[in-house]
């Protein structure tokens, strides 16, 4: 069952040099219980999505188009009043830099505090019991120690995890993580990616996990949506999706990837950049860097082909086989 | 066998910190710990670790930008740590660095044309027709065409200025060029395009590299062979598809484990290090990694192993193979000079 979803999503900003389309008809589907990967590079529109969830976009972003569905409601039309009481509170959010996230004046368990008092008045004895076990769940060594000191003194891999248990504090439905072991060495990006793990086994907690990383997807979740341009261009389970990918840029995006074995052999290139986002886009946004385009292609958007259930792709390679 | 083109020897690089703003005692951070390692002309050696591990100090110490504590550098038959200044700054023409971020490491003021004439103007003199021609086709070396000479680092994307940051290395055709972190910045499409050009140039230049990563999936499609570092010491050196098919530090198993795999049916043992690499201000006694090793034993805490060689060109440091041969050796590069003389 979804828990949240996004509709015809659309997004723009205004900048000096005219609308920058940055999300153009995004839809999927977080069930409950799963982490959700949601994948491309850099300007595909992965973090605008992310933030539009929580209305965190910057002053010049425009939602022109849309819903957000989670629970009954449209968090897209939600009054303020009401959105604060989702943020944090049943949606929270990860973000890539700890460092920056976190306030540098304040102890952890300052931090904890403030987050606990907001979320649920009760007993200072009790938050602190509440904090140091949250700061044990994450896994830090010395809850009691790691409550009294400051983000600086921590490595980034345990202000990652302090970020996590802040996230933690208003026992949210769904975490939005956005690409939170990109700062972090492997050793560590393995810690991360476990602790996410096991929350989400044990809390039932569903996971938005943004991330460039195809690797980090294949390891962590149990779908995947893939972004082009500001639109999905694949999604579906990613036991589907990895071993028989169907849109050209996904399969171009594994392809370029070094794999044991490929040593020194020319690794498969997608030629050109990304699009900037300032054109308007008539057909497929990838058509300009692919191998198969075709006329079409220019003219209008593909529609998704569903290959099964559980996985689909908007390309016109594929309308003509199934359909045709 | 002939003199490998550059040759380091128990290189070690110790910075002083003050301890606070005021504070008067010193503390020393031992960055590189006799670091030895050889690179053969026209072969890619990748150097791995996580940060802090003395990747970059070792590469700045190479090119004398720093002065390291003790040790030796040859390249080119030459002792780097004896030449005078003027001697060096010539030396350097033969060895470059290309960085990370080229957004950062491109001066933002300079267009295309300037960035890549600043060494020739240093080194060479040249005509105006013959520098221009030199660097349009350096560009086209690069995949760039002249359209790129009056652009300024700003309107370039990452993968173009990286481009520019390999032509102006390459202006002044070193033999040795470091490579750190040269991908880490791009995304994956366009990182693919930059590998490539990469072993392209080293073919048709017959360029030697060091490449300077944490990505594991990047070190083993370029290098030749592979040495990994972990808190300024070097744990485990062998050949790239040696090292991937029989990795045997614990750290090196552990690293290629954690590393992700886009292939989600072939999930394999996951090793989770416990903890976080030590601050090299306050390393552990014995080997820095036996807090993190689930093979830890006793000898561990107290003494840091020898390197041993346990194949032909495998190297490592770890007291699970002391049973291993060459035990009176401290260096594995001594191993290797050893069969040099015979």
């Amino acid at each position: 069952m979804a828990i949240l979803s996004v509709q015809n999503l659309h997004v723009q900003f205004k900048t000096p040099f005219g609308a920058v389309y940055a999300l153009r008809g995004i839809d999927f589907e977080l069930a409950k219980g799963e982490i959700l990967g949601l994948v491309g590079e850099t300007g595909c529109g992965k973090s605008v999505t992310g933030r539009s969830i929580l209305r965190l976009l910057d002053d010049n972003a425009q939602v022109t188009a849309g819903r957000i569905a989670f629970e009954n409601s449209d968090l897209l039309r939600l009054p303020e009043s009401a959105m604060r009481e989702i943020r944090g509170k049943r949606i929270a959010m990860i973000f890539q830099d700890p460092a920056t996230a976190l306030n540098p004046l304040f102890t952890i368990g300052q931090q904890l505090a403030d987050v606990l008092r907001a979320h649920a008045p009760g007993a200072a004895a009790a938050r602190r019991r509440q904090s140091l076990d949250l700061l044990a769940s994450v896994g830090l060594p010395d809850p009691a120690q790691t409550a009294k000191v400051y983000p600086h003194q921590l490595s980034g891999g345990q202000q990652q995890r302090a970020m996590i248990a802040l996230s933690l504090a208003a026992k949210p439905d769904v975490i939005i993580a956005d690409e939170p072991t990109t700062a972090l060495d492997v050793t560590i990006q393995a810690q991360i990616l476990d602790l996410l793990r096991r929350l989400q086994r044990e809390r039932a907690i569903s996971v938005i996990l943004i991330t460039h990383d195809l690797g980090v997807v294949a390891e962590t979740c149990q779908q995947v949506v893939v972004l082009y341009a500001g639109r999905v261009v694949e999604a579906g389970a990613v036991a589907a999706v990895f071993p028989a990918p169907q849109h050209p840029y996904t399969q171009g995006l594994l392809a370029a990837l070094p794999r044991p074995g490929s040593r020194g052999s020319d690794l498969k290139v997608i030629p050109g950049n990304v699009p900037s986002g300032l054109e308007r886009i008539d057909g497929c946004a990838f058509a300009p860097r692919c191998e198969h385009v075709m006329n079409r292609c220019r003219a209008r958007q593909p529609a998704f082909t569903s290959f099964s259930a559980a996985h689909h792709a908007a390309c016109f390679l594929h309308e003509a086989s199934v359909c045709g | 066998m002939a003199e490998p083109l550059l040759s380091v020897r128990d290189l070690s690089m110790t910075y002083v910190r003050r301890s606070s703003l005021f504070g008067r005692r010193a503390r020393n951070v031992a960055a590189l710990k006799e670091v030895s390692l050889d690179i053969e002309a026209g072969e890619t050696l990748g150097l791995v670790g996580e940060s802090g591990c003395g990747k970059s100090t070792l590469a700045r110490c190479l090119l004398r930008l720093l002065r390291p504590s003790s040790g030796s550098v040859r390249f080119a038959g030459e002792d780097l740590l004896s030449l005078g200044d003027d001697a060096m700054r010539r030396m350097r023409q033969a060895m470059q660095i290309v960085l990370q971020n080229p957004f950062s490491s491109l001066n933002p003021r300079l267009n295309g044309f300037d960035l890549i004439a600043e060494p020739l103007r240093a080194h060479r003199a040249l005509s105006r027709k013959e520098m221009r021609d030199k660097v349009v086709s350096l560009l086209a070396e690069v995949g760039l065409t002249s359209d790129f000479l009056g652009r300024h680092p700003h309107q370039l994307s990452g993968g173009q200025a990286q481009r520019i940051a390999l032509a102006r290395a390459l202006a002044l055709n070193p033999a040795l060029v470091i490579l750190d972190e040269p991908t880490s910045a791009l995304d994956v499409s366009v990182q693919a395009q930059i590998i490539n050009l990469l072993i392209r140039l080293q073919n048709q230049r017959g360029l030697t590299y060091l490449f300077i990563t944490h990505d594991l999936s990047v070190v083993q499609h370029i290098s030749d062979r592979i040495a990994v570092m972990y808190l300024g010491r070097i744990v485990e050196e062998a050949g790239s598809e040696q090292i991937f098919a029989e990795p045997q530090h614990p750290y090196t198993q552990a690293l290629l484990s954690s590393t992700p795999a886009p292939d989600p049916g072939g999930r394999r043992q996951r090793i989770i290090l416990p903890g976080t690499v030590p601050s090299a201000a306050n390393p552990p006694a014995g080997c820095a990694f036996h807090p993190r090793c689930s093979h830890v034993m006793d000898i561990c805490r107290t003494q840091y192993p020898a390197p041993r060689r346990t194949a032909p060109e495998h190297f490592v440091s770890c007291h699970l193979y002391d049973s291993a041969q060459d035990m009176e050796s401290n260096s594995m590069h001594n191993l290797l000079d050893k069969d040099a003389q015979q």
